[in-house]
């Protein structure tokens, strides 16, 4: 069903790459995974020039501590170009704090997970994640591209 | 001009010269000036009026209270001023002393509390550095541990397993400290935000999912009902977490575990208390308990990072209340603690009784 699904991660440590990555995999999730290293290329990615054809992930999971351009940054990007604005996103953080939560959800996310110590707890989720999001995202779908 | 032996002290004239003199020629034009114009509107006032008048003196200029009044002739019509004096200089100076105090004191408390801001913003960055930096390579030591066990696990013998999973459980640990770390650091930071708190409720809910996770554990549980207080719900209930949880924990060797959560009062005030029949502590470490990361009990008996019940202090600490405790090892703990200093209760009722 989401086999041909692409995800985008938007994260510059390698090893949360690394994390994310075998989460997916571990929880069977067929979806693509891909990798901007920080928002310069996810923006790149996301609204290329003109003539590029581009990404349009089911859902971008975005690190809020990013070199230069900040997740939040981008989620406000996102949301206010038309073309990307309805992408469901995920703020992933190391912390939880509160600021980095509300700041989140006032930019306009659509998640937020904070990155647990343990992998375990991460593979729990990101299965929640997948679970929600993308069957969310299938049928979100539709309707999406009648109003487009 | 006539004038009294003070006035021939003070500015070196005597009687006798001064005659058929004027202000002009005694004294720097812009004084005179001054003198002369007060000494007009004394004139057609028809009575006594105030002023300040500036005069130089041995030591400097002199401020004086000089009071003025018109002489009047037989027509009704002022024919000369009189004008008598009082040296204020010295009400004048302490006067100036005073307002340069309180303008230095207000400069000071600008400084300082700028200087406060300062260090509660260094604090707060500190806290969220910590939160983010250091859990990050928490998560690497015990993601990698984790790919090691699964991919390379047929190149691992027994011991070499459990080596990793001992690192992973001190990567847990250590993450578990880092965020006691922050709720401590937090406690002190948030801002209060009084509201009325219903302390049974709250209490209930607790030990409820207390005993949801350990479904098997038999414990006497004693609420007193209509427990109410005034407070910041999030850091009360960070408290009573805190201090009913410890009960929990200490009362895991009982075979007839009890809990009562109550209150009595003292100086017409509620004292709330949490009691237990568990471990207690060692009355003369009783100083140590609210201490961070201080320990009484060793890691194998009770497992912990010793910062729970400084958060319960600084919480209520941060209310103006206060907390103590008593124990006899071996027979339970009973903690104390109020929300509120009596002053400043009652200087509520005061502000109240205003409006």
């Amino acid at each position: 069903m989401m086999l041909n699904d692409q995800i985008l991660l938007i994260e510059d440590n390698p090893d949360d790459v690394t994390f994310t990555q075998r989460a997916f995999r571990k929880n069977n999730f067929g979806n693509k995974i891909v990798v901007a290293n920080d928002g310069a290329m996810a923006m790149k990615l996301l609204l290329p020039p003109a003539g590029i054809v581009a990404l349009r992930p089911s859902i971008v999971l975005l690190d809020i501590n990013l070199p230069q351009m900040s997740g939040l940054d981008v989620l406000r990007r996102l949301r206010s170009e038309e073309a990307t604005k309805l992408i469901p996103v995920i703020m992933l953080t190391t912390s939880n704090d509160d600021r980095d939560v509300r700041a989140s959800y006032e930019c306009g996310a659509n998640g937020f997970v904070r990155k647990p110590v343990a992998f375990d707890d991460f593979l729990c989720a990101v299965k929640s994640l997948g679970l929600y999001w993308l069957e969310v995202n299938e049928q979100v779908r539709p309707q999406e591209r009648r109003s487009g | 001009m006539l004038i009294n032996e003070e006035y021939e002290r003070l500015f070196n004239v005597s009687r006798e010269d001064i005659i058929g003199m004027k202000d002009h020629d005694l004294f720097p034009a812009e004084m005179a000036d001054e003198f002369l114009a007060n000494d007009k509107v004394a004139a057609k006032s028809g009575g006594p009026v105030q002023f300040e008048e500036i005069a130089p003196g041995d030591d400097g200029p002199h401020t004086y209270l000089t009071i003025k009044f018109p002489l009047l002739g037989s027509d009704g019509e002022a024919y000369a001023v009189c004008g008598i004096s009082t040296d204020i200089t010295d009400r004048k100076r302490a006067e100036q002393e005073v307002r340069l105090f309180n303008v230095k004191l207000e400069q000071r408390v600008r400084e300082r509390t700028a200087e406060l801001e300062a260090s509660t913003k260094e604090l707060d960055a500190f806290a969220y550095s910590v939160s983010h930096d250091l859990r990050a390579p928490l998560r690497s030591l015990h993601g990698f541990s984790q790919l090691l066990l699964e991919d390379y696990s047929d190149l691992l013998d027994e011991t070499g397993v459990s080596h990793l999973r001992r690192l992973q459980v001190n990567a847990t640990l250590m993450a578990q400290l880092l965020d006691d770390l922050l709720r401590l650091s937090r406690t002190t930071r948030v801002e209060l935000r009084r509201q009325s708190i219903d302390l049974t409720a709250m209490a209930e809910s607790i030990l409820h999912d207390l005993a949801a996770e350990e479904p098997d554990r038999t414990v006497k549980l004693s609420v007193e009902p209509e427990l109410h207080d005034v407070g910041d719900l999030h850091l009360v209930r960070l408290a009573m977490q805190n201090l009913i949880a410890n009960a929990w924990k200490f009362t895991g060797g009982e075979s007839v575990a009890e809990i009562t959560i109550g209150s009595m009062l003292r100086d017409s005030q509620p004292v709330f208390f949490v009691r237990d029949n568990g471990a207690g502590f060692d009355p003369r470490f009783e100083n140590k308990l609210f201490e961070p990361f201080q320990r009484l009990h060793s890691a194998a008996d009770f497992e912990g990072s010793g910062i729970g019940l400084a958060i319960v202090q600084r919480v209520v600490l941060r209310h103006g209340g206060a907390i103590w405790a008593e124990s006899v090892p071996g027979e339970g703990a009973t903690f104390f603690f109020t929300l509120a200093s009596p002053v400043s209760l009652s200087e509520q009722r005061g502000e109240d009784d205003a409006k």
